[in-house]
């Protein structure tokens, strides 16, 4: 029945979109004697802002980690274009592609914007010297500079103007914003953003919903975790309900009024 | 009102330059009030005993500061140090190993000391303070049966003994400063035009000059103070050399960018895939090596190994108190392996500043405790800049 329900509120114009490029089938997890996701299925294209809405307790934020490979389900599959995949960790799911920016970001405030972009994965001259050690090859400050100062600009991201400030001195904003460009960074084409507006004031809000508008035009896969309606409408094509551990259904934007969204938030129907 | 300074001296220590600046200023604060009040502080002389008395801090301050940036601490480096220079002594003196082949078992045991207690910090979880407590007094009974009876041995090995005695010859003292001063003066340069090429944004000209001037300014002066005494020592160039390896592990590599990471931020560093345990145990072991290095130059300034002059003295806290000085953080993920030099040069010039004046030991212990108070009240007040909001 639950499935029936997606099919039914597919988006009519499916045939002009993009295929599907990322599903997840049966995701069951219990924690204990709870339910905390009950057969549920998901699924994503490309270019297309996916909004993942619900309850406190709904299922929203053990899906992210499920997907993200943070944390392991009982029974479920994913897809990505059709073919199976495994994701048993994070580092399986980054290396097919998938990025989350939790709600603490995970920058490190003592070091700079182009740092933090990096972190983990820098560039490096003599890489191809295998004799010396991978930690211990001289970073090439410059081109890591260069990229990340073009990753912003990709992003539209104005407000940042040195690639040497440091995290510990930019606002929220401008902090999800580094975020999110480190999840796009390196190849990745399925985005998961946890509550990015949270804690973020008017204007702050304002930047990072174009930043996540932008992520459409660079052919991402994007899921957005929102407790603000106004939000979810304001960006995304697609809506997927979640209710007590399951997906109770898809709804796109421009068809839908948000009080019947809140409807089946609080009520179910 | 106070905020806002706060933020300012935040942003300011931020900049290299600014992590620089109070330290410096403490120092040539303290040159001139003994200059003035005994002007015999200002010799050549004193100068180069000055150097050479703030080598061993120096040296630990420099290791302690690669675990300080991981928001770590080693209170250990005392007692390593004095545990390897032990061995190298008992081997060199009593049982006739050459010198060379002694002071690098003495190396090696103190990297595998640091390297033990950073494996039981990062796989057992136990914060470091704890292990390298532990490992204080657990050291300090190793020195001792290590040391003997006796308590003490002197070192005589010419070769161990030339660490601290050899000079070198003025004109090549002059030599390696100039050569120092054009790499310092190119690196700025060639950055300067690579950045341009690329379109990024360069620091002002004359911010870049003004560094320029000051560094050769500096080399130049001590160079030339120096070789007025006796000539630049072996031990400052084996010093600087070993803070210049460092300096450019901690912020030109991928490992000196996990370093200050994990200091920042333990949970994104792990997100990002940098072994913690990988870096605890290896930070430890470079720790234990500099430790066993301070405690060779110890062994050789003293000509002697004693218990008194490592573990039993206020070496530990002036190492540490020297990288704090220096501006360090004790919180974790900002400082540099450079300004442990300036914070080891601060509290040197304090002590043998007001031992010239005739002060006494008790007042020695207030002062030093005074200016720790300060810099680390200062690091509290702009830790982190405007995140405290």
């Amino acid at each position: 029945m639950k499935k029936n329900n997606i099919n039914l509120m597919k988006n009519p114009s499916s045939e002009q979109t993009n295929p599907i490029h990322f599903s997840a089938q049966g995701i069951v997890k219990k924690f204990g004697g709870i339910d905390a996701l009950n057969d549920v299925s998901f699924e994503l294209r490309r270019g297309e802002v996916m909004g993942l809405v619900g309850d406190n307790g709904a299922g929203k934020s053990t899906l992210m980690k499920a997907i993200s490979g943070a944390q392991l389900c009982d029974s479920g599959a994913f897809f990505i274009d059709g073919k199976e995949v495994k994701i048993d960790s994070p580092h399986d799911a980054s290396s097919k592609g998938i990025q989350i920016v939790y709600q603490d970001l995970a920058l490190c405030e003592n070091l700079d914007v182009t740092a933090n972009l990096f972190l983990g994965n820098e560039i490096r001259y003599l890489d191809n010297l295998k004799i010396i050690p991978r930690a211990l090859r001289p970073l090439n400050h410059l081109s890591m500079e260069e990229q990340t100062k073009e990753a912003l600009r990709k992003l539209k991201v104005k407000t940042i103007t040195s690639m040497r400030t440091k995290i510990g001195f930019l606002s929220g904003g401008q902090r999800q914003s580094i975020a999110i460009a480190r999840a796009i960074k390196s190849d990745s084409t399925i985005v998961l953003l946890d509550e990015p507006t949270a804690a973020l004031g008017v204007s702050q809000t304002k930047e990072v919903l174009e930043l996540v508008k932008s992520l459409r035009e660079t052919n991402h896969a994007v899921v957005l975790i929102s407790h603000n309606l106004n939000n979810i409408f304001e960006v995304c094509d697609r809506i997927t309900i979640m209710r007590q551990g399951e997906n109770i259904g898809v709804f796109d934007t421009i068809n839908t009024a948000p009080d019947q969204i809140v409807s089946y938030i609080t009520r179910g129907k | 009102m106070l905020k806002n300074m706060q933020e300012k001296i935040g942003y300011l220590r931020e900049t290299q330059l600014g992590s620089f600046i109070p330290v410096l200023l403490a120092l040539i604060a303290i040159w001139v009030y003994f200059g003035i009040v005994e002007p015999v502080f200002l010799s050549p002389r004193n100068f180069y005993f000055l150097f050479m008395q703030s080598a061993v801090v120096g040296t630990l301050a420099v290791g302690v500061t690669l675990v300080l940036l991981m928001g770590d601490i080693d209170l250990s480096i005392a007692t390593v140090a004095g545990v390897c220079a032990a061995i190298v002594a008992v081997l060199s003196t009593n049982m006739g190993v050459s010198a060379p082949i002694a002071c690098l078992v003495g190396l090696g045991a103190g990297a595998l000391l640091g390297g033990i207690m950073g494996t039981v910090i990062a796989y057992f979880r136990v914060p470091s303070f704890v292990v390298t407590l532990a490992g204080l007094l657990g050291f300090q009974g190793l020195m001792m049966k290590i040391l003997g009876i006796h308590g003490a041995i002197n070192v005589r090995d010419p070769f161990i003994r030339g660490l601290t005695t050899t000079t070198l010859p003025d004109s090549i003292g002059l030599i390696l400063a100039a050569i120092g001063i054009i790499i310092f003066g190119l690196t700025i340069w060639k950055s300067r035009r690579a950045r341009n090429a690329k379109n990024l944004d360069n620091e002002l000209l004359y911010l870049s000059i003004i560094k320029f001037v000051f560094f050769s300014t500096l080399v130049l002066t001590a160079t030339l103070i120096l070789n007025a005494y006796r000539g630049v020592p072996v031990t400052i160039i084996i010093l600087l050399s070993i803070t210049g390896f460092l300096g450019w592990l901690t912020t030109s590599t991928s490992y000196g960018r996990a370093i200050f990471a994990v200091g920042g931020n333990l949970e994104s560093a792990r997100r990002v895939g940098i072994s913690i345990e990988y870096m605890r145990i290896s930070a430890f072991a470079l720790v234990g090596f500099m430790a066993a290095v301070g405690g060779i130059i110890g062994a050789s300034r003293y000509a002697s190994v004693s218990f008194n002059a490592f573990a039993g003295g206020p070496l530990l806290l002036e190492a540490i108190g020297a990288a704090v000085i220096g501006g360090t953080s004790l919180f974790g993920g900002r400082g540099s392996v450079w300004n442990a030099i300036l914070g080891a040069l601060v509290i040197g010039s304090l002590g043998n500043g007001l031992d010239l004046a005739g002060a006494q030991a008790a007042d020695k212990l207030m002062f030093s405790g005074a200016i720790l108070l300060i810099a680390v009240t200062l690091d509290a007040l702009t830790r982190g800049g405007t995140s405290r909001k």
